[in-house]
């Protein structure tokens, strides 16, 4: 046994998806732009990026729908798409939204589904069927033709089946799409039970907030190409903290703190307090309690101080260069 | 490496063997395809072709000279069992077609279009099994289609007329049972004769993610075939035109029993599933999933 | 080579090797066989011995005589209330002359069962119908699916006996040194001598069985045929196929073979015609002959042999023979006929029907003159 396969490496072990200079390019046009995602087992990962960044085409490679114009992708210790037999089997996966046979039932289709893993045992197909639809809470509606479900029935209906069997990746594209606020929470709820279960779950969304909840890694995309990639922690880390001084005296505290070496300014104009100046926090050049002396010393009058931490929203604006539909 | 090592030797209690429920994928095919209503209203058209000429027929009150008419018809009045024959000949150059080509175009641009060839793909179908299993439902259609006439022809022909032996094209006399098995022999003849449209429906099927685009492009298909079948300027190529031999179950109605274009027949037929089948799967695992 | 383009193979491959077999296995069924050399004279004599008296098998014809094409319903349909019409007198000749052109053209496929000298049925395959002949001992069925009409014709038993004795009579006419079929052989190709070259050419495959080819050629260059081969098969000496080439054409004006033979005897019942109970049954007699009892009355002041008068008058030898009908003798339903407008084009002093085997030229004056040349020489043969 000298021969090590890559398979005993410790990265593909511990690394549930791994691609490397992933390009998919459709004619002239380049969809994904070489990257490199690197998403370890066990987290639940973040996928974010704004519509259209190539997310979806980044899943469909990573699925196997479709072929990579250059790069490569391991999926579970095993290289795409030559092991689709042997890993697709161990995923579930949500793609660009559910889709049904609108003619058949709730439970018909996930059946259906069901019978194209030839890995899934038919004995126990009934059963997993109705576990999976009690999971997303469709029991109600199993025996309903597909076409009567609303969008969010749907979407739960394509949770379901991508929990048909117990899964060592869950591959998730925009999962609360349609669901209202109460489906959300469930979902994200399902998430975490599932990530506590040893599921790893990556999960693409637009929706920063979704991420933030549910996260514990994220990568950033934008315009094909990966911008950050890490845990959540690490990422809000590489963001500026600042601090922020509450005074009546503004016009002195900028004065102290230019003298400090830092970079104050007034308070952003849609802030509600018009006695405020921040400041970035550059490195560790000074101690916040040291800041605050040197105020005080310098006569400004303070009413609070803080330092705030660096804000994702901030993070990643500036990174993708635009905003993100951020729920509250 | 202990944990590898679990890993490892749980996965097979994770997979069962391949071939453990590696039909039952054909199986929910199947049933999906004939439970489907536009299925059901295309197989119940079939039925009524015979149904719609023996009851012209019944309520005609002038007789049909010999030769007059689609063939056969002018015997149906004597003898029920030419129902199906007639009907046969009647439904082959359009209607068999336009139903195969429903069938045939639908099978994966279909699934396509609804979204569920993708999360047939990741479950993982595998595509060489998906293309087999849509391939055997179509061809399974086609012998539904041809049994559901030659059944429906029988019944309503020993309903309306009277039954009794069959006269064959030779002159010679057969008995009602033979009749059936030769009624038997001509819907086998055709279905085989519609399984080279099904697989160039199949073929067009994985061109597209519009189902519709793919159903007419194969009835094209067949009536294309057919103009070039009466253009005696392209003699050369008729014998190699999947609708060449579509009639010529006409020779399992000669006294003796004629295989020859049977046989024939099912080779064309096998080479059109070759190349056909070949084409459909080069295209098929080198498609991009994008619906 | 990539991943994707190895998937693409198939889709090149299969097809390449299905067309390569399409062209190849007819090419391998045809391929050159090598049979025991033998000379024109053994072919012939195989011919003669062979002992072939059951078999069964089916016939394809094809013609390529460059006809016109034809509006066969017109000829039809003109012709059919005719035939019904004239019941008991059955095909009138007009008929007649619509079927032999309709067999003519294009090609046809028939199944031929042969069992025994009294028995024999042919079936002519039409499209979604059917033409049976079936002679049965001293009956003869003729059966039209496409009508459902079956004409039934007894042959007189001493009708039967006189072509036996005639035959008997003809056997012992034979010239002494005939009394051999090698002698046959020998003096049949010494007749042919002087008008036609025969060979024996590349031996081959027809239904599958290895053939010699006895082939024909004609020494002038006045006719239009270019050659005549006869497929004779090596090991039972039964003719498998005829195949005549035209002067100036690739294809082959005409060839009638076997594509596939079984010499086993047919099932006997096939020969036991019954008509179906709902056809229409038409006893015939048998058409006789004139013999010359008609009054001849007037002759043709041009015609080259004046010892005709009403029967038909061969001008010329061998290939380049010319046949010429008197006018009386022309059947006046011919000129009605509505597929003779068709077929035939107006040429200087009357009208021609040219193909690429055999010219007719219906003179304005009613005489008819045909033969295997071209138009001119029976343009000439007219005048």
């Amino acid at each position: 046994m000298t021969s090590v396969t890559p398979e005993l490496t410790p990265p593909a072990q511990s690394l549930a998806i791994e691609s490397r200079s992933l390009t998919k390019r459709f004619g002239r046009q380049t969809a994904v732009n070489g990257i490199d995602l690197t998403v370890p087992r066990g987290s639940v990962f973040g996928f974010l990026g704004p519509n259209g960044s190539g997310k979806t085409t980044t899943i469909r490679m990573l699925l196997a729908l479709s072929q990579a114009t250059s790069g490569t992708i391991t999926v579970l210790g095993q290289s795409m798409p030559a092991g689709l037999h042997e890993v697709l089997p161990r995923v579930g996966a949500l793609v660009e939204g559910p889709a049904f046979y609108p003619f058949l039932s709730g439970a018909a289709n996930l059946r259906r589904l069901d019978t194209a893993d030839r890995h899934a045992p038919g004995q126990t197909r009934r059963a997993r069927v109705h576990l999976a639809l009690e999971r997303v809470g469709l029991t109600h509606a199993a025996d309903k033709k597909v076409q009567a479900y609303s969008l969010g029935m749907k979407q739960r209906l394509g949770i379901a089946n991508a929990l048909l069997l117990p899964r060592e990746l869950l591959i998730l594209d925009e999962p609360t799409n349609g669901l209202d606020p109460q489906g959300t929470r469930e979902v994200r709820s399902l998430v975490r039970s599932l990530a506590a279960e040893g599921t790893t779950v990556f999960v693409s969304s637009h929706l920063l907030a979704e991420v933030e909840q549910m996260c514990t890694h994220a990568a950033v995309m934008s315009a094909g190409s990966i911008v950050a990639q890490g845990t959540l922690a690490a990422l809000r880390a590489v963001g500026e903290a600042r601090i922020r001084v509450r005074t009546p005296d503004t016009a002195g505290a900028l004065r102290v703190l230019t003298h400090l070496g830092l970079e104050p300014t007034r308070a952003p104009l849609d802030d509600p307090d018009p006695n405020v100046v921040v400041a970035p926090l550059v490195g560790d050049s000074w101690l916040p309690e040291a800041i605050v002396t040197a105020l005080v010393a310098g006569g400004v009058r303070i009413r609070g101080f803080a330092i705030e931490d660096p804000s994702l929203e901030e993070r990643f604006v500036a990174l993708t260069g635009e905003g993100f539909d951020v729920v509250q | 490496m202990s944990s590898s090592d679990v890993r490892r030797g749980a996965r097979p209690s994770v997979m069962p063997k391949r071939s453990s429920s590696g039909w039952s994928l054909l199986g929910s095919e199947i049933s999906v395809l004939f439970r489907r209503r536009r299925t059901c209203a295309m197989l119940a058209a079939v039925a009524l072709i015979p149904i719609l000429l023996a009851v012209a027929v019944r309520l005609s009150s002038e007789a049909l000279a010999p030769g007059e008419g689609p063939p056969f018809l002018d015997r149906v009045t004597q003898n029920g069992l030419f129902v199906g024959f007639t009907a046969m000949v009647v439904a082959i150059p359009l209607f068999l077609p336009l139903t195969i080509g429903v069938v045939a175009g639908d099978t994966i641009a279909g699934e396509a279009g609804l979204g569920t060839l993708r999360y047939l793909l990741v479950a993982p179908a595998g595509r060489v099994r998906l293309l087999l299993v849509k391939y055997a439902g179509a061809a399974l259609f086609c012998l539904v289609a041809t049994l559901t006439l030659t059944v429906s022809g029988a019944i309503i022909g020993a309903v309306l007329f009277p039954v009794g032996p069959v006269t064959l094209l030779s002159g010679d006399t057969i008995s009602v049972s033979e009749s059936l098995a030769r009624s038997l022999l001509v819907a086998s003849y055709v279905t085989v004769s519609l399984l080279g449209l099904s697989m160039i429906g199949l073929f067009i099927s994985t061109l597209t993610d519009v189902p519709v685009g793919a159903m007419a492009a194969t009835i094209v298909v067949s009536v294309v075939a057919q103009i070039l079948d009466v253009i005696p300027q392209l003699s050369w190529l008729h014998p190699w035109l999947f609708s060449h031999y579509w009639l010529g179950f006409a020779d399992l109605l000669r006294q003796p029993l004629d295989l020859g274009s049977f046989g024939q027949n099912a080779i064309l037929q096998l080479c059109y599933l070759a190349i056909f089948g070949a084409l459909a799967y080069s295209r098929f695992v080198t498609k991009d999933i994008l619906s | 080579m990539s991943r994707k383009s190895l998937k693409w193979l198939p889709a090149v491959v299969v097809p390449a090797v299905v067309v390569a077999a399409v062209i190849a296995v007819p090419l391998a069924a045809g391929a050159a066989v090598d049979l025991p050399d033998k000379t024109a004279e053994q072919v012939l004599l195989l011919v003669n011995d062979s002992t072939v008296s059951t078999f069964s098998g089916t016939v394809a014809q094809s013609t390529d005589l460059g006809l016109p094409s034809l509006d066969l319903g017109a000829g039809m349909s003109g012709a059919m209330p005719k035939g019904t019409s004239d019941s008991g007198a059955g095909m009138s000749s007009a008929d007649a002359v619509s079927t032999a052109i309709e067999l003519l053209s294009g090609s046809h496929e028939f199944r031929v069962y042969v069992g025994g000298e009294s028995q024999s049925r042919v079936q002519i395959k039409d499209r979604m119908a059917e033409r049976d002949v079936v002679h049965n001992g001293s009956d003869v069925w003729l059966y039209d699916s496409s009508t459902n009409a079956a004409t039934h014709l007894s042959i007189p038993a001493d009708l039967l006996a006189t072509a036996q004795s005639k035959a008997a009579e003809l056997d012992s006419k034979l010239p002494a040194d005939l009394s051999t079929p090698a002698q046959v052989a020998e003096r049949f190709l010494e007749n042919l001598d002087p008008s036609t070259t025969v060979s024996v050419g590349t031996d081959t495959r027809v239904a599958g069985r290895s053939v010699y080819q006895l082939v024909l050629t004609p020494k002038t260059t006045d006719t239009l045929v270019a050659s005549v081969s006869i497929a004779v098969d090596s090991e039972t000496g039964l003719p498998l196929q005829v195949t005549v080439e035209a002067q100036g054409q690739n294809a082959p004006a005409l060839m009638v073979g076997f594509t596939a033979i079984d010499f086993a005897a047919p099932n006997a019942d096939l020969f036991d015609f019954v008509p179906p109970a709902t056809a229409a049954v038409t006893e015939q007699a048998l058409p006789t002959r004139p013999d010359g009892a008609d009054s001849a009355t007037d002759s043709h002041p041009g015609d080259h042999s004046p010892a005709a008068v009403d029967s038909p008058v061969v001008t010329g030898t061998g290939w380049s023979s010319i046949v010429e009908v008197p006018a009386t003798a022309v059947p006046a339903e011919l000129g009605d006929n509505p597929m003779l407008e068709q077929l035939t084009e107006t040429v200087a002093g009357g009208r021609a029907l040219t193909t690429s085997l055999l010219t007719v030229f219906l003179a304005a004056d009613g005489r008819v003159f045909a033969g295997a040349v071209p138009l001119a020489q029976l343009q000439a043969a007219a005048e």
